[in-house]
């Protein structure tokens, strides 16, 4: 099986990143939240 | 249950059987037994991958811990995003071009044959002692709310899903998976919605959030670092990465979903798509329990949510005592609540604040007197009700017709996880020790009926053990304990094959072999937290297979294996 571009971003590394970059934000959006109201 | 929820609930499981069953009828070859024929897209395999690991006690218990101690849980998710990249990039290129069906199929491309039937008997062992409690732990707790036989609902759910998984194999399985999942979501989204509009109306969603936080029911993140507790920042990146990786890397049960991708980047995606929605879904879910808790501060909650216990207990003598100070409690708490939502200024809110934390205290020690009163009467420790208060709201509070709704959701939730581990246990006793050891030169046709009728042992098997699943309640806890021990070693041997070419089949099978020594003394000797053990498992299997890579060097051409893509630097 050829090991195809993804469907965005160009390449698979990029997609990784964006991916790491999105728990990254999410962890953040909890972290502030926890601290603004636990 | 009125007759709506009936309706509802009937329906629902008819639709899903049906559906099953339509999408399976073209499963004529092991190949689209099996794989699907290689024709999944991204959303129906990451949709599976996702419907497979929720099972009915994670939507129960879950909703149920947040309510008891709030948010910290989520916490054990964050590794997941990253172990997904890293088998994206690993796992799911190398198995798809060596073209198996099995994950241990590969081993034995990789190494030898001895590593792969070590690796697929682990996997049989520890999959197959746990089958049966995915049907078994939602069907107690429906027991004990609706005295519906325990028997009775561990069978009905079990034929449901033999029913389809027999005749269809994976396709039906995936898709199925599919619609359970849209079931769960559309579900746990009107509950939310529900369970904040029965608030009160003075009750904005703001001051429910501020109150569920006042008493530490949000603390999501926590970035402490602790060895022995799991549920802060650092041990749930680290240790839930290791976990995820050996669960959806090394697991058959999560493997299989995507190798029925039709190419390489589907399947990449499915999982990606996996480590976007995984932690806002347990987010959500044990959101739904810090605002049950809320709801509870407006209407009066049972002492304990464990209808039995109650039962137990109120004939007591001294229960009535108990019974006034969680009264007492209860309405100085709602009263405090009240007075933090109308507070004007900040001194008066710290004020109100304060009392309501007090009263929660007070609370907490009327329920903690009333657990020991069952103790005593039970002479045992370790009662827990967590699994009781969602559906203990749900039962008591929520409309006709939601209430067939959620368990609708929760029987989903045991369907597809029982479906997928039924569904690869058939696969890996059929390819890896059928096919493999026993007669190896057969039609297609022999092992497709080899398969269904695998599939359909598994099933039985999983039903019977939920029979006797009261009789084997902590033998069940036990089993899944030592099961958590042998992922340890399969990341390991995985490891050496992925990234270690100088590895050899000889090296690997005996690093695994010392490795699952090494977790069992961990256990047996040191006071690690589970947790741990398989950090150390696959650290120790990595480092004894290559200390014996040196005297059994690896005979193997790899070259062979590169330009199938056995390796990841081909």
């Amino acid at each position: 099986m050829p090991d195809e571009p993804p469907p965005f971003l160009g390449s698979w590394r990029k997609v990784y990143a964006l991916v790491l970059a999105y728990l990254a934000a999410v962890i953040t959006v909890f972290w502030i939240f926890t601290r603004y109201f636990a | 249950m009125r007759p709506l929820d009936w309706v509802v609930l009937v329906v629902t499981l008819v639709s899903i059987v049906a559906y099953g069953l339509y999408k399976g009828r073209g499963s004529k070859t092991v190949n689209q037994y099996l794989l699907a024929g290689k024709t999944m897209p991204w959303y129906a395999m990451g949709l599976s991958i996702m419907a497979t690991q929720a099972s009915a006690i994670t939507f129960i218990s879950t909703t149920g811990q947040a309510y008891a101690d709030g948010m910290r849980f989520v916490q054990f998710y964050f590794g997941l995003p990253v172990a997904m990249v890293i088998l994206a990039a690993t796992a799911v290129p190398i198995f798809h071009r060596a073209g198996v069906y099995t994950a241990y199929e590969y081993l034995e491309k990789r190494f030898d044959a001895k590593t792969r039937a070590l690796a697929s008997v682990i996997f049989l062992i520890q999959r197959g002692l746990g089958v049966g409690l995915a049907l078994y732990a939602p069907a107690l707790v429906m027991s004990v709310i609706f005295g519906w036989p325990d028997q009775l609902t561990t069978l009905l759910i079990g034929v449901l899903v033999i029913l389809y998984t027999v005749t269809g194999g994976i396709p039906a399985v995936t898709w199925t998976d599919v619609v359970q999942m849209g079931i769960i979501f559309f579900g746990l989204v009107l509950s939310l919605v529900l369970v904040l509009r029965m608030l009160p109306h003075s009750v904005s969603v703001l001051d429910a959030v501020y109150l569920a936080g006042a008493v530490g029911k949000l603390n999501a993140v926590d970035t402490h670092f602790d060895w022995n507790n799991r549920y802060n920042l650092w041990s749930g990146l680290l240790g839930g990465s290791f976990l995820a990786l050996s669960y959806f890397g090394c697991d058959q049960s999560q493997v299989q979903r995507y190798l029925t991708g039709k190419s390489i980047a589907q399947s990449k995606l499915s999982l990606l798509f996996n480590a976007m929605a995984k932690v806002p879904m347990q987010f959500f879910i044990l959101f739904v329990g810090a605002m049950v808790f809320v709801f509870y501060l407006f209407q009066a909650p049972p002492v304990l949510f464990q209808p039995n216990a109650m039962r137990e207990i109120s004939g007591q003598a001294e229960f009535s005592g108990v019974q006034r100070k969680f009264d007492s409690a209860f309405e100085q708490r709602r009263a405090a609540a009240r007075a933090i939502g109308h507070a004007g200024d900040p001194a008066s809110r710290r004020l109100h604040v304060g009392e309501f934390k007090a009263a929660q205290q007070q609370l907490n020690g009327a329920r903690q007197q009333a657990i020991a009163l069952f103790e005593k009467a039970e002479g045992k420790k370790g009662f827990n009700d967590n699994n009781y208060v969602f559906l203990t709201f749900v039962t008591t509070y929520l409309p006709a017709g939601v209430v067939g709704l959620i368990i609708a959701v929760i029987f989903a939730a045991a369907m597809s996880a029982s479906s997928g581990e039924v569904n690869s246990l058939a696969t890996v006793t059929v390819i890896d020790i059928y096919k493999r050891h026993v007669r190896k030169q057969a039609s297609d046709r022999h092992y497709l009926m080899a398969s269904r009728l695998a599939t359909a042992f598994w099933g039985l098997y999983a039903v019977a053990f939920a029979q006797y699943g009261k009789n084997l309640g902590s033998l069940v806890e036990a089993v899944n304990l030592v099961g958590s021990f042998f992922y340890g070693s399969l990341l390991g041997v995985f490891t050496l094959a992925f990234g270690f070419r100088s590895v050899g089949g000889t090296a690997a099978f005996w690093g695994m072999a010392v490795g699952e020594a090494a977790i069992l003394l961990v256990a047996r000797f040191t006071a690690i937290s589970y947790l741990w053990y398989n950090v150390i498992g696959a650290v120790v299997v990595i480092v004894t297979g290559l200390l014996l890579s040196r005297p059994f060097p690896n005979l193997r051409n790899q070259d062979a294996l590169d330009q199938q893509g056995g390796n990841v630097h081909g």
